[in-house]
């Protein structure tokens, strides 16, 4: 089982919303759980944060899970929605909007894990640091860019940042802040969409929040518990998520 | 308790479940249609449970007793029960709701003693009670309080809402019509 998935559960029964938390605090193959009691309050959580996925009721007041998961398909890079509900004629139509699962109240342990089996396959495949070889950073070459805009917080405008400088990309929600010799800076893209832009020139997706630039790593450092930490050259300690462990270890030869 | 703002808006149900389908003539057209019991409520009553299973076992074992007790005034092939049953039915229901939703019902229920000796189909007054009652907890975040009465002559339940934690909110009271017979009126 691999691990590393933050999940988001909505649900306005507050007892509903302990069960659910509690088996998903338990499972193996999740790292983080957040709660909201409304569609509302669970907008404010994913505008703060990227979530694997959403384990949602499907009765709620004001908004209903169903009008909420139909908003969610707007966004560029929707979690899953998984419905999790004591209605069980709601899962046409919850399949009908590409809801990844539906689990009906009270929800067993074996069918939980079935489900967020289904939200790990949705969610990106493995990183891509699976090649084998040497890291070949290429800058100027093979297809990424050489440079990249990012907004200057003295004076406004945007700052040319060579990407050769940049050490980590870590998700803001919607941004990245990326870390490079110059200091921090926030970039207006997806942390998914500078792992593709950024694959030719080195970078990997360690972790589900953290991308970094392999040729900026010293040190590989495994944890007890299967994860690692990826060390880089300015000291700064970069959690890995246990899928990646073993790719990593073969790109790096560690 | 009083309804918090003076103002009290009245519904009526007229008897969609639970009415006896008494005849103008006195003599029953239809047996009365007992109320379905609601598959989400069940659901949920029991995600409950699960939740205090470990938290709090004992709590937990009076959930699922509860549970118990409310399937079995419902299941049993009975087309009427007296209305002190159905009014116990009633108070095991808003116990189940306080256990899903803690510390934010407040219910307040007729004595036994003082009941009509009136009949009505099962679930008669629990399923309008809960249609009203899920409104009520769905649009608030802070505590309702109910309060049922049963007229004298066993016509009709009324069920008192409102919000203590709003004092802007308007009263609700839902007048659920029986048409039940009394004890000396069925003779």
């Amino acid at each position: 089982m691999s691990a590393g998935l933050a999940i988001l559960a909505v649900d306005d029964e507050p007892r509903a919303l302990a069960d659910i938390k509690h088996l998903l605090d338990t499972s193996p193959s999740v790292d983080r759980v957040a709660t909201a009691t409304s569609a509302k309050e669970a907008l404010v959580y994913l505008s703060g944060g990227r979530y694997d996925a959403l384990f949602l009721d499907v009765h709620m007041p004001e908004i209903e899970g169903m009008a909420l998961a139909r908003l969610l398909r707007r966004f560029a890079d929707p979690p899953a929605v998984v419905f999790v509900t004591g209605h069980p004629d709601a899962a046409v139509e919850a399949f009908e909007i590409q809801a990844l699962d539906f689990l009906v109240k009270p929800v067993g342990r074996e069918r939980l894990e079935a489900a967020l089996d289904r939200v790990e396959a949705h969610s990106r495949p493995p990183v891509p640091v699976g090649a084998d070889g040497p890291i070949a950073p290429s800058p100027g070459g093979g297809g990424g860019p050489d440079v990249v805009a990012v907004d200057n917080p003295k004076g406004g405008g945007k700052r040319l940042v060579r990407l050769e400088t940049i050490s980590i990309a870590q998700a803001n929600g919607d941004y990245a802040r990326i870390v490079c010799d110059d200091g921090r800076f926030l970039l207006r893209t997806p942390l998914s969409q500078l792992e593709k832009d950024w694959a030719p020139s080195g970078f990997a997706r360690v972790h589900r929040a953290y991308l970094v630039n392999l040729t900026h790593a010293v040190e590989l450092r495994a944890q007890l518990n299967g994860t690692a930490m990826l060390i880089m050259r300015d000291g700064t300690e970069v959690p890995v998520a246990r899928r990646n462990v073993a790719a990593l270890r073969r790109r790096l030869h560690a | 308790m009083q309804p918090t703002s003076g103002r009290v808006r009245v519904r009526r149900r007229t008897g969609r479940y639970g009415s006896t389908g008494m005849h103008p003539s006195g003599n029953h057209a239809t047996p009365p249609a007992p109320a379905p019991v609601s598959v989400h409520f069940v659901n949920n009553v029991l995600a409950a449970a699960a939740s205090y299973i470990e938290v709090e076992p004992d709590t937990a074992r009076d959930v699922l007793a509860s549970l118990g007790a409310f399937l079995s005034h419902r299941l049993r092939d009975r087309p009427t029960v007296p209305l002190a049953q159905e009014l116990d039915h009633v108070g095991t229901y808003l116990r189940l709701e306080q256990a899903r939703f803690p510390g934010r019902l407040e219910a307040e229920l007729p004595p036994a003693g003082g009941l009509p000796a009136a009949e009505c189909a099962p679930g008669a007054v629990q399923a309008p009670l809960a249609d009203a009652l899920g409104r009520w907890l769905g649009e608030r975040t802070g505590r309702v309080h109910v309060a049922i009465r049963a007229r004298l002559d066993g016509s009709t339940v009324d069920a008192q809402f409102d919000g203590p934690d709003d004092p802007g909110s308007t009263a609700e009271r839902i007048r659920i019509a029986l048409a039940a017979r009394s004890a000396g009126a069925a003779a």
